[in-house]
């Protein structure tokens, strides 16, 4: 069951990639393929039993003995959220892309290998399967950033390129040096769970995976990457890469970081805390002065992105939790404002704060895309009623009984979330619309129907938030006792 | 039947949700055909469904104990949180009100907002706002009372910025949201905090455990003063104060609103939180400091303004601070009594300027001049709200100022001398107001000035008749929160047996300086340069918004400059240098055999340095425990 998720994203690729489709049949495969993806994972969300604490749907098959390789899936409360969280934003990603795209074939045959490879790493329950899997994403997100990005593409796709390659490289280190020093027989990540090592041992394999981890996530001062890769990467990207390919790094802390190196983990736990509440402060620091809404919307994640690593930093029984809830709220806010962003840029060719204004106005704006722009804002800013207030609510009372000082200092740059926000939305919705901009193509409805479902969810996980939380509850708490 | 309606309390606050939600498609334009009109019968029609219930509810309830709801919304690991309601007569008290003058509000818009072409979108917001403001008269819980005052934070936000058009509105909506966010952040530190180290965040939870709490002093100040912040936004306090006046931009229906119930929302949190105020004697004391510095400051602000919204709204913030005072001396029935008169006469001096505004198509004072003969309903509401907030005349405040300083607890000179000294200002402010308004001779824009429409009319009225009856409802309807209720038997203290002549002295001053003053000439930028410096310094506010342009403002916006310039030049710039310098050395190493020899050197020298730092630091044990551990 678990390996369809992998396998029919990768065969419909190599259907679309192979075979000569014409006019809408990439699309609609594409459509079929992530629909069906979907499905599934509903339906295995209904089988799931969230009161359980060991793997489940597992499928292990031996693969490549000698190096003790083995193809090992299964899911868990801390994987399955994302799992279902790819599924829903790639048929989000995939609908709101352009109909008239360039080589639609070689586009939609990538997303669907991205979405695997993605959903191939959140599976995995074998070292080095997730390492090929997390390798694996990197190819088709860095071509589809290199083909459909914007101007300075080839400089941003390679910086990406470099940087989560380097990430790679550095978690694959941490994952042979700990094979190497249990002395392992495989790469197995339960077998590798139970032997407790020494601090000073735990301390230097951890370190390696931890900067690996943090380029992924990302985690100042490793963050340039991201900027850049949004600003070039089409709408339908930033929206994967925001809502989950990022979400790969904060799930490797949780499963690998913490999960195998636990007390090295909580030795570090201090200055990992402060490492958070300065890349939240910086991240939005920097959003305040960007002009660029993309560019706001991706130091924004930064910062947002941080909280996730404060909550894990406090290995407390809730903040692990809210760390997941967390991960899940932002992949549903970022992944909303991007498309919104992205149907700004589409309707009036730039993103500019200075250039665009007044976009409101009901006539020749873009009424709902700015109404609509106005809530994401707020659930990022962490409004209540919404998604984002909530799992930031948890990540800060999670952290702080254990990090006081620097849970208020995050909780301070929740507060500039509102002021670069607010920046965004008085310039370019509110004002008097100029006359450069008179003239915009109507929005259809049908456009705006991911950004609906998507506010849909925002809004019902932020008034029933228990619909997330107690899927990792008792996985999260698992964690911590080495259960 | 009314079983169901008293099970089902909690449904009140919603109606006007349904409402708003309801008329979405108008508001976003789906539906044309109509006219906007709908939407606003729709929300109307909801607030009567839900005055209509909470007025039965109230009669059932009445001298009744209270009593509290809780709904378990999110357990997780270790934490319970609960959101609760509480079923009593002063909630219910509190959500008549709010249902009422939301009610009367909305009638009046369906006239003030006749012409605009966004009338459905400004009764959505209405409905949203209202329901975040009966949510709040019914919260018994702080988690679920922060949601609401974020959510007031929002509508706010939305209606000041409902004309989002204009340049002053733009900012106007920003500074407000912002402003009222510090509060709010703060606030939701704190309660990050009490949830850490108390029991629950219900209100009536709160008391317990604060009494019972161990607490270090410093944090505990901490706490108590971090909680008053979201107040102190809320309610205009200084030095959060500037946004109220600020939103003077947006529709005057939300201005009768936000001057009357939102501000009381934010002080009737304030006094649920009371219990909170005692963790420290600090807290208690900010309390009574803020409210005293905004009741003294913005009370001379307001007689400097000439815009007419303007110098109502600063007088909004000096009651505010009276009450701010009132809570901060535990004395919560005298605060909710003052909110309570306030909120009535307020709302209806704002309806009074708003038909001035609409008739007139002006908000500058000094441009006005006998609408007295032309709008007789509008100046009599103007006269009767006057005299509700002067304690000259035997109105509400009056009566309040009265019990205040005949309670059962002993009161000093220097709360006689700050109340008087805001009646008397207050008197000046509106007595002026009033003269240059409505008496004098008619001016350009005052010479065609017909009534208002029944729409605005009959909700004045009603008002009207309301706030003569202000006195006589707490007597009707005695809604003490403390035992220690303010109607004393025991002889006065010397304080309490010169109080009322005193006051009723100071309001008589006021009215005797407002109405010699020269009005016109007055209000005219002086030649006087001392004067003039004065003018100045209270109509542009203390300099209080430059004050924040030169600190907390530029230095957020440079700390933004300053980060962007390192992420750019800094972080950036050694990322690029290093992939400039591996790309500049590959292509010279490409012909250079010896290239091997010096990856060598360079990763001994790495690696000699890591152990040469971990030498100095002392974490040599670690490296050493680590080589032990292999071999």
């Amino acid at each position: 069951m678990l390996s369809a998720l992998i396998l029919i994203p990768f065969v419909s690729a190599g259907i679309i990639g192979l075979i000569s489709l014409k006019g809408n049949a990439p699309r609609n495969i594409a459509i079929i393929t992530a629909v069906s993806v979907l499905v599934i994972n509903l339906i295995l969300a209904f089988q799931f039993d969230y009161q359980q604490e060991s793997f489940q749907f597992v499928e292990d098959i031996s693969w490549i003995e000698w190096i003790g390789l083995n193809y090992h899936l299964g899911i868990d409360g801390l994987s399955f959220p994302l799992v279902l969280l790819n599924s829903f934003l790639t048929l989000i990603a995939i609908y709101s892309t352009s109909s008239t795209i360039q080589r639609p074939r070689l586009y939609y045959a990538m997303l669907l290998l991205l979405s695997g490879g993605a959903a191939g790493a959140f599976l995995a329950q074998d070292l080095l399967l997730f390492f090929l899997f997390y390798e694996l994403e990197i190819v088709p997100l860095y071509f589809l950033i290199a083909i459909w990005g914007g101007a300075r593409r080839g400089y941003a796709a390679m910086k990406f390129l470099l940087y989560t390659a380097l990430s790679g490289i550095l978690v694959l280190a941490s994952f042979l040096g700990l094979v190497w020093v249990t002395k392992a027989s495989s790469f197995d990540y339960l077998s590798l769970r139970s032997p407790t090592l020494p601090l000073a041992t735990q301390l230097l394999l951890l370190a390696p995976l931890l900067i690996g981890i943090f380029i992924k996530i990302p985690i100042f001062p490793f963050h340039t990457w991201l900027p850049d890769a949004h600003v070039e990467a089409s709408t339908p990207i930033s929206v994967l890469l925001a809502g989950v390919l990022l979400k790969l790094g904060t799930y490797a802390m949780l499963r690998f970081a913490v999960g195998l190196f636990l007390d090295g983990w909580v030795y570090l736990a201090p200055w990992l805390a402060i490492l958070a509440s300065i890349s939240a402060l910086y991240g939005a620091s920097c959003a305040i002065a960007q002009k660029d809404m993309k560019k706001v919307v991706a130091y924004s994640s930064i910062a947002h992105m941080a909280y996730i690593l404060l909550a894990a930093s406090a290995t407390t029984r809730l903040s692990m939790t809210a760390a997941v809830f967390q991960m899940v709220s932002h992949g549903l806010i970022s992944a909303f404002l991007f498309l919104l962003v992205g149907m700004v840029y589409q309707k009036t060719g730039s993103r500019d704060v200075d250039v665009l204004r007044g976009l409101l106005n009901p006539e020749k704006g873009l009424p709902v895309t700015g109404g609509l722009m106005i809530l994401g804002v707020m659930a990022s800013s962490g409004l209540p009623g919404m998604v984002g207030f909530i799992s930031e609510f948890l990540v800060f009372r999670g952290s702080f009984p254990i990090f006081p000082i620097p849970t208020l200092l995050c909780l301070v740059g929740t507060g500039l979330t509102a002021v670069y926000f607010l920046l965004v939305i008085n310039k370019v919705f509110f004002g008097r619309l100029t006359e450069g901009l008179a003239q915009l193509p109507p929005v259809k409805w049908n456009e705006h129907v991911p950004a609906f479902v998507l506010l849909l969810l925002i809004i019902t996980f932020g008034i029933k938030p228990d619909w997330v939380t107690h899927w990792s509850e008792v996985q999260a708490i698992a964690l911590l006792t080495g259960g | 039947m009314t079983d169901f309606l008293l099970e089902n309390f909690w449904v009140i606050p919603i109606y006007s949700l349904v409402g708003a939600i309801i008329t979405l498609p108008w508001s976003l334009g789906i539906i044309r055909q109509t006219g906007p009109r709908p939407a606003a019968y729709i929300n109307i029609l909801m607030t009567v469904v839900g005055f209509v219930h909470s007025s039965i509810i109230f009669n059932l309830i009445w001298a009744r104990p209270a009593r509290q709801f809780i709904f378990h919304w999110l357990q997780v690991a270790d934490l319970d949180l609960t959101l609760s309601f509480e079923l009593s007569p002063v909630s219910f008290g509190a959500l008549e009100v709010v249902t009422g003058i939301s009610l009367l509000v909305q009638i009046y818009a369906l006239g003030y907002m006749e012409k605009d072409w966004s009338l459905a979108r400004f009764f959505s917001l209405m409905g949203f706002f209202e329901t975040a403001l009966a949510g709040i008269a019914l919260s018994d819980s702080l988690l679920l009372s922060y949601c609401l005052l974020e959510a007031l934070t929002l509508s706010t936000y939305l209606l000041v910025g409902f004309w989002y058009a204009q340049p002053l509105v733009v900012t106007a909506a920003r500074d407000a949201f912002l402003t009222k966010r510090v509060g709010d952040i703060i606030l939701l530190m704190a309660i990050v905090a009490l949830s850490s180290y108390g029991e629950g965040l219900n209100f009536s939870q709160l008391e317990t455990w604060v009494n019972g709490n161990q607490l270090e002093p410093t944090i505990a100040a901490f706490l108590g003063l971090a909680l008053i912040a979201g107040p102190i936004g809320k309610c205009a306090q200084f030095p959060l104060n500037l946004w109220l006046d600020e939103a003077m931009e947006g529709p005057n229906p939300a201005g009768i609103m936000r001057n009357s119930i939102v501000v009381s929302a934010g002080a009737f949190v304030l006094i649920k939180l009371e219990p909170a105020t005692t963790l420290s004697p600090i807290s208690a004391h900010a309390l009574i400091i803020v409210g005293t510095v905004t009741a003294i400051g913005t009370s001379l602000m307001a007689i400097a303004q000439i815009d007419i919204k303007r110098a109502l709204s600063h007088s909004t913030s000096a009651y505010m601070g009276l009450v701010f005072i009132a809570v901060g001396l535990r004395q919560v029935d005298i605060a909710f009594l003052l909110l309570f008169s306030h909120a009535i006469a307020k709302a209806l001096l704002f309806m009074s300027a708003g038909s001035v505004i609409l008739t007139t198509s002006n908000q500058n004072v000094t441009e006005m001049g006998g609408l007295w003969s032309r709008m007789p309903a509008t100046s009599l509401s103007f006269l009767t709200g006057a005299a509700g907030l002067i304690a000259f005349s035997p109105l509400g405040i009056f009566w309040t100022y009265h019990r205040w300083f005949s309670g059962s607890w002993d009161v000093d000179w220097w709360l006689l001398l700050i109340v008087m000294f805001v009646n008397v200002f207050s008197a000046i402010n509106l007595t002026r107001l009033f003269r240059v308004i409505f008496l004098g001779k008619p001016q350009v824009k005052t010479r065609r000035a017909p009534e208002v429409p029944w729409q605005m009319s009959v909700p004045m009225v009603s008002l009207i008749v309301v706030t003569l009856i202000t006195p006589i409802a707490p007597l009707q309807w005695p809604l003490w929160l403390s035992p220690n209720s303010p109607l004393s038997l025991e002889q006065p203290g010397l304080v309490a047996q010169y109080a009322t002549p005193l006051l009723l002295a100071s309001g008589a001053l006021g009215c005797i300086i407002g109405s010699t003053i020269k009005v016109r000439k007055a209000w005219s930028r002086s030649s006087n340069l001392t004067l003039r410096f004065f003018q100045d310094l209270f109509a542009y506010d203390f300099y209080i918004d430059k004050l924040y342009a030169i600190t907390v403002i530029a230095a957020v916006s440079n700390l933004a400059k300053l980060a962007s310039w390192v992420d750019r030049y800094v972080i950036d710039g050694v990322v690029n240098l290093v992939s400039l310098a591996t790309i500049f050395s590959s292509n010279a190493l490409k012909y250079n055999t010896s290239g091997q020899s010096q990856f060598y050197i360079t990763t001994m020298v790495v690696a000699v340095g890591l152990l040469l730092w971990s030498m100095i630091n002392g974490q040599w044990s670690m490296v050493t425990s680590y080589w032990s551990s292999i071999m």
